[in-house]
């Protein structure tokens, strides 16, 4: 199996590579995982909370070169989109732009995972951080 | 067991024939057959498509006599061997050698205890990535969020020993040495052979429940003990990986 041109240029050149600081209430991690491959991904994002905009990703992945694809390539897609428009984005878009063959479907699926999971974290943190507001503004 | 088994060669009920089928005849003497040979004249058959159990005469049950499986391999083996067919006609030719190539295809994923699960998932039709792919499509369909099939805290496990495994790596790269992360790696290492260890416990477990409702005959809780096995062996692949990883590592 050869991989694509898009997938060797994320693969050596990943983008946004790294990672932040989880107990930032503005930081949303997904943390998943691809039993099919043992691959593991880590996904956060930083959302403005006035805009719902998520103005930064950064991911860590340790799997094979799609995988790592993948998820670089999501972490360049949601950003500057707001929750909303991050949460359509679909792996069969992924596994388009990158012409993953279909042994590799499940890289794709497994971004797409990691993309929610961040975005579910963070909702977490807001619907659990609102409260406290509340009482602190009594 | 042993008795119906150490008829395989021969057999003169139908352990062979796939469910469902209506029963094969014999290509020569036209009477009933089984899938290697016909029972009556002893000649070698066009392969039918059967499942791997099926093929050797066993139930779909997965504690299996591994030394009754080698047996009977041997056993078809030197019957279906090409070689003996060597002045049979063409299509006895092929057929031994059809035979025989599924024999080996059988014999190996019986022979191996969590490729002989993986196949039994896969013919009573539990499909991972189907089932992973199809969750997250409804999780974008819902809103709702996809429950992960390996547990957030082995993630964790998995995702912090990799970064200490390529910080390792990186070392070694620069020629340097550090003591703490190499003990830290070991420490963690063992705890991952015991998880290992305990899992095919647990698959264990799991294959009796499956051979007991083989046994009795019962349909239902059968997609409850394959989804547990499916689990099972998911967090299985991961701990492999990790312990592969490691011990490179630390070569």
């Amino acid at each position: 199996m050869s991989y694509s041109d898009k997938v060797i240029d994320h693969y050596n050149n990943p983008r946004n590579v790294g990672s932040m600081d989880k107990k930032d209430a503005d930081v949303g991690t997904g943390l998943v995982g691809a039993p099919e491959c043992g691959d593991v991904m880590k996904l956060q994002i930083k959302v403005n909370p006035q805009t719902n905009i998520i103005e930064d990703a950064k991911f860590k992945t340790f799997g094979c070169g799609s995988a790592i694809a993948s998820s670089s390539l999501a972490t360049e897609w949601v950003k500057g989109k707001t929750i909303d428009q991050a949460l359509e984005i679909k792996n069969t878009e992924i596994v388009k732009e990158l012409a993953l063959p279909p042994v590799k479907i499940h890289c794709s699926v497994l971004a797409e995972d990691a993309i929610r999971a961040a975005i579910g974290d963070w909702k977490k943190k807001q619907e659990t951080a609102k409260p406290v507001e509340a009482q602190a503004a009594q | 067991m042993t008795d119906s088994r150490s008829s395989l060669i021969m057999p003169n009920s139908s352990p062979g024939q796939a469910p469902g089928e209506a029963t094969p005849r014999c290509w020569s003497c036209g009477t009933m057959r089984a899938v290697h040979f016909c029972s009556s004249c002893g000649k070698v058959q066009p392969p039918v498509p059967v499942d791997y159990f099926t093929f050797f005469g066993f139930p779909r049950k997965l504690n299996l006599d591994t030394a009754a499986l080698e047996k009977e391999f041997y056993a078809l083996s030197r019957h279906l061997h090409p070689d003996v067919f060597g002045q049979s006609d063409d299509r006895e030719r092929a057929w031994s050698l059809e035979q025989s190539s599924m024999l080996n295809d059988a014999y190996r994923t019986l022979k191996d205890p969590i490729k002989r699960t993986e196949y039994l998932l896969r013919l009573e039709g539990v499909e991972l990535e189907e089932q992973s792919k199809q969750a997250t499509e409804k999780a974008r369909a819902t809103g709702e969020l996809k429950k992960q099939v390996v547990p957030p805290d082995l993630l964790e496990e998995v995702f912090d020993l990799n970064l200490h495994l390529e910080e390792l790596r990186e070392q070694k790269k620069a020629g340097e040495d550090d003591p703490a992360l190499l003990e830290e790696i070991g420490k963690a290492k063992l705890s991952l052979e015991e998880k290992y260890d305990a899992l095919f416990g647990e698959l264990k477990t799991e294959w009796n429940a499956w051979d007991k409702l083989v046994d009795s005959g019962t349909e239902a809780g059968q997609r409850k003990i394959l989804d547990a096995m499916l689990d099972v062996l998911n967090r299985r692949n991961y701990v492999r990986n990790l312990v592969r990883d490691v011990n490179e590592a630390l070569e």
